[in-house]
């Protein structure tokens, strides 16, 4: 009977019974049309519409009934069947349940830091309105100036798609009143900064906007974690007073345990009580700029129309102060999402994780799903018969999910418990790339990424066994022996995902071998400093006794006098900062960068001015890093005085090069101030690895510090292992002024380990990684080496009693895994050259395609193929003909 | 003892379940002629479809208290789809076990004059 021939009604029926399980249709669906069609006869005997009707309704009711049971049952049954073989087969169990785990591992730890940085919204209400806006000078490459209050007001003014702008910069204060002097790290904020942000109060309240008036009572907020360390969450804190910079100041709130950005701080002032924000320099000084400024979008408004909005602000701002803004420098602002602000610095390294964990999990599935079929050559026999006894195609096929999902949902919980461990390594490490780090956590979303990764990986390791295992179910039963020639096809398959585990492990090896050597060149790189037995430790003055300069000078040079009297120094200076200073790693050398101009060249117009770093250092600084004197002469005592003293700079060799090529720079002038104040070059040094070893070093300009008072970090050269003096030092410190902070003491040989730890930890994480998928492949071209051996066992057999020798027989086993290997190397390869590429901007003087790494990674993996193969190819060399012959 | 325990395992049965069993008491049946004998009997009460007959029989051949039988009609009257299902021992053990079940409950029924006009047997 022809299926068109159907009646609609039986075609009707038979859709419905498709609702039961394929296993149960498999035995009764005819059975239950034949029941069908006889009822309905009988109702059309019996006539009537009615009776049709209830027919079809009992039909449809009792279908739908019975689907749920019977899937069930199956289901039940399977999982059953399931946990017996597993239990059965431990080993394989074993290792397949950890492949998983260590796979879905990596991918949940990557991912949940993926999830928390880069994918979820700011913590803040509407976080997606909140904008960071950036000054450019983009043709001296100035990307981020910082703002002045000037500025600030007319931004603030003229803005149209803003519904708020706030301002924001970061001090560190002397804070008394609560045991001894501390040093808090204060940020300092527009009045509506907290507001703006949406962040409520946990006690008191945030700041008014009379708390911003000039003169106002200064008043604080202490951040969540600052109240609950310090005064032990004390519920009474709103009212008390400290004293700070010279002024009493008032708590009047805490804020929620919110992540602070930009920065962490201990407590917030507003901008009226910082006393440099409120002096009459920055009030009034259009080009003092020291403000990060933030937005937040007008409901309705995009980031590019506040971007052009902005904008448009500076181009006004450049006709009105042509001054402040000279046409040369290509001044303009714009504005950007906070969020990418927050995280463009992990993206690319979190991207490139993500990619290699995802390289890993792929490594799993091909090996587990190997392994699987390596079982199911000796389940083939099982399967087959079950298969004969009338378990339907996709019944096995469903048993096989069933058992892979298993194993894949017991690795994911392991996997989730891997990640969870990790999470604080990871988070560590985030924290050096994005101050989003500390939202780091694994939350539902995370989970059900786990969840998706574990069902992903059994549905494609448990179909890809099932779908070769099928080809051969018909034959296996004909064949009648356990090995010879199954599964020709099943073979070439396990070979193909052999191949393929063998290219991805390849290319993870490369990533981790480009990151390796990357990192390993860096540490090569000459600094241009002696860093061993140097501390630096940053000393805070209580910066209202020193307002000015002459004050500042006499402190610093009694300071000084102090330190080197100290015994076990051997030399100390004191700087606005120094080589691996973390603040300058991350900041970059745009951070400490000024434009000048040199006396007798003018631009032509719409040229860019010169530009340069700057730092302030007493005479010794040179001596205590160890930087080389190479022309002219180092700062002395003499320069000191700035009154009677010319002004006095010394340049580096990277500004000699770039500004002097042809000429000697010694008693050239520069200025920095449209002409007004001139300083004379008494000096050229050697070239500082300033801002990080993958940093070509920048031109440089070392101004006195007597006469550019920036007093920031003390550094001292010590006989002795220099941290056993951090604490004599302290007291020196002390000594000469107790209101000093001392802080972040740091060797130098400190600072510079840690200005690579960004590299060195993604070298690491890409080489674990690596590691695993070699260990996984490793063991998978050893396993499938050994399964050929076992079902070729009995061919050996004869070629030996015919007389091969057992080194040839040794060979040709190898000689198979090589070809293996040798194939995969060769599609990794490929994949690894399109793929590498986009780790450019990670790497440091090496090349994507870098030779050394690729065959180096070649021999290491033809190595590792070479001993997995080795141990069946001597077990196939060894074999006994008259035993293999007699075995079945 | 473990006999009994593995027959009472299945009590109480649902009722179109002791119907199947019971229209398969006298001889064996294929699935329309089990529907129509306990439509019958039960005076349609319990009606079985063609989705709850086979879900019943799956689990009832499943758990051994029913057998495909391997005799079949003569060719003639045999449709070729039609299975015939027989009453294994230990299903009609687990009939009998379900009707003294119903017969004790009415025995306390009766015993505590729940019918006011008991009928006689």
């Amino acid at each position: 009977m022809g299926k068109q021939t159907l009646p609609f009604s039986q075609r009707l029926f038979r859709a419905l019974v498709r609702v039961l399980p394929f296993d149960f249709r498999i035995n009764y669906e005819g059975e239950m049309e034949g029941v069908f069609r006889e009822q309905q006869r009988e109702v059309e005997e019996q006539g009537g519409i009615l009776g049709a009707f209830r027919l079809w309704r009992e039909t449809i009711v009792g279908i739908f009934t019975t689907a749920p049971r019977e899937h069930w049952q199956i289901l039940t049954s399977d999982f059953g069947y399931a946990l017996r073989m597993m239990r059965k087969n431990l080993g394989f169990t074993v290792v397949a349940i950890l492949t998983l785990a260590l796979g879905i591992g990596a991918n949940t730890a990557i991912f949940s830091v993926v999830h928390s940085v880069l994918l979820r919204s700011l913590p803040y209400p509407q976080g997606q309105q909140l904008i960071f806006i950036r000054q450019q000078e983009k043709k001296i490459g100035i990307d981020d100036l910082s703002f002045s209050v000037k500025e600030i007001e007319d931004y603030r003014a003229q803005n149209r798609t803003l519904s708020g702008l706030v301002e924001y910069h970061a001090m560190s204060f002397t804070l008394f009143g609560h045991g001894d002097p501390e040093r808090v790290r204060t940020g300092v904020v527009s009045a509506n900064y907290f507001d703006l942000f949406g962040v409520q109060p946990l006690l008191g309240r945030t700041f008014l906007p009379d708390d911003e008036k000039l003169g106002a009572p200064p008043v604080l907020l202490l951040s969540y974690e600052y109240w609950k360390n310090n005064f032990g969450s004390d519920p009474g804190i709103v009212g008390k007073t400290f004293e700070m910079n010279d002024k009493v100041h008032t708590v009047v709130g805490v804020l929620p345990p919110v992540p602070q950005y930009p920065n962490e701080n201990d407590v917030y002032m507003a901008t009226s009580a910082c006393p440099f924000r409120s002096g009459k320099m920055h009030l009034e000084d259009r080009d003092m700029r020291m403000m990060e400024v933030f937005g937040r979008l007008k409901p309705g408004v995009t980031v590019a129309q506040a971007s052009a909005d902005v904008s448009t602000i500076a181009a006004g701002l450049k006709a009105a102060y042509p001054k402040s803004y000279p046409e040369n420098v290509g001044f303009n602002s714009s504005a950007s999402p906070l969020q990418e602000e927050l995280t463009h610095g992990a993206r690319p390294t979190l991207l490139l994780l993500l990619g290699a964990a995802a390289f890993v999990l792929l490594i799993a599935c091909a090996n587990v799903a190997n392994l699987t079929l390596s079982r199911m050559a000796k389940r083939e026999r099982e399967l087959a018969v079950r298969s004969a006894l009338g378990a339907g195609r996709s019944r096995l096929l469903r048993q096989l999910l069933t058992e892979s999902f298993l194993m894949a949902f017991i690795g994911g919980v392991l996997g989730l418990l891997l990640a969870y461990g990790s999470l604080e390594l990871l988070t560590d490490f985030v924290g050096r790339l994005t101050p989003r780090a500390r939202e780091i956590h694994i939350d539902s979303q995370v989970l059900l990424f786990t969840l998706a990764a574990a069902l992903g990986t059994s549905i494609v390791f448990g179909t890809l066994s099932a779908l070769f295992s099928r080809a051969n179910l018909t034959s296996s039963l004909k064949e009648g022996s356990s090995g010879a020639g199954t599964g020709y096809q099943q073979n070439r398959m396990r070979s193909a995902l052999i191949v393929c585990q063998i290219a991805f492990s390849f290319m993870l090896l490369i990533g981790a071998g480009l990151m390796m050597r990357s990192l390993f060149k860096m540490q090569q790189v000459d600094a241009g400093i002696v860093p061993q037995r140097v501390l630096a430790m940053r000393t805070t003055f209580n910066w209202s006794k020193y307002t000015e300069a002459e004050k500042t000078g006499v402190i610093v040079e009694k300071l000084l006098e102090r330190v080197k009297s100290e015994p076990g120094v051997l030399s100390a200076a004191i700087s606005s900062r120094y080589p691996f200073e973390p603040e300058m790693i991350t900041g970059g050398p745009e951070s400490v960068s000024f434009s000048f101009q040199i006396e007798g060249r003018t631009l032509e117009p719409g040229q860019a001015p010169p530009v340069s770093t700057f730092a302030a250092v007493s005479p010794d600084y040179f001596k205590t890093l160890g930087i080389p004197l190479k022309g002219g002469r180092l700062l002395a005592e003499t320069d000191s005085d700035k009154l009677k003293a010319p002004n006095v700079v010394i340049i580096n060799e990277a500004a000699r090069h770039q500004f002097w090529p042809q000429e000697d720079p010694i008693g050239k002038r520069v200025s920095a101030d449209g002409g007004e104040h001139w300083a004379i070059i008494v000096g050229v040094v050697g070239d500082v690895r300033e801002f990080g070893l993958d940093h070509a070093p920048a031109p440089e300009f070392y101004a006195a510090q007597a006469q550019n008072p920036q007093p920031s970090t003390l550094i001292v050269r010590t006989m002795a292992e220099p941290r056993s003096l951090a604490q004599a030092l302290t007291r020196a410190v002390h000594d000469v002024d107790p209101q000093t902070a001392v802080t972040h003491i740091l060797t130098l040989e400190q600072a510079r380990y840690e200005s690579m730890a960004s590299p060195r930890v993604t070298a690491s994480l890409l080489g674990i990684f690596a590691g695993l998928a070699l260990v996984i492949a490793t063991a998978g071209i050893g396993g499938i080496m050994a399964l050929m051996v076992s079902q070729r066992i009995r061919e050996i057999g004869i070629r030996i009693a015919l007389g091969a020798r057992p080194l040839r027989i040794l060979q040709m086993v190898l000689g198979q895994g090589m070809v293996l290997t040798v194939i995969g190397i060769a599609i990794g390869i490929a994949g690894a050259v399109a793929l590498t590429k986009f780790m450019k901007s990670l790497l440091f003087e090496v090349p994507p395609t870098d030779i050394l790494t690729f065959s180096g990674v070649g021999l290491a993996l033809l190595i590792a193929a070479i001993l997995a193969s080795y141990l069946p190819a001597r077990r196939a060399a060894t074999i006994d003909p008259n035993e293999a012959l007699r075995a079945d | 003892m473990t006999k009994k325990r593995e027959t009472e395992s299945f009590l109480p049965l649902t009722p179109a379940i002791f119907h199947i069993l019971l229209a398969l008491a006298d001889g064996e049946k294929h699935g329309y002629a089990i529907l129509k004998e306990v439509a019958r009997r039960t005076d349609d009460k319990v009606r079985l479809s063609a989705g709850t007959l086979y879900g019943n029989l799956a689990r009832l051949e499943g758990a051994g208290l029913i057998a495909e039988s391997s005799r079949r009609p003569e060719v003639v009257l045999d449709d070729e789809r039609r299975r015939y299902y027989l009453l294994t021992e230990f299903g009609r053990e687990v009939a009998v076990a379900e009707a003294e079940r119903m017969e004790e409950a009415l025995g306390q029924a009766r015993a505590k004059k729940l019918f006011r006009k008991p009928k006689l047997a």
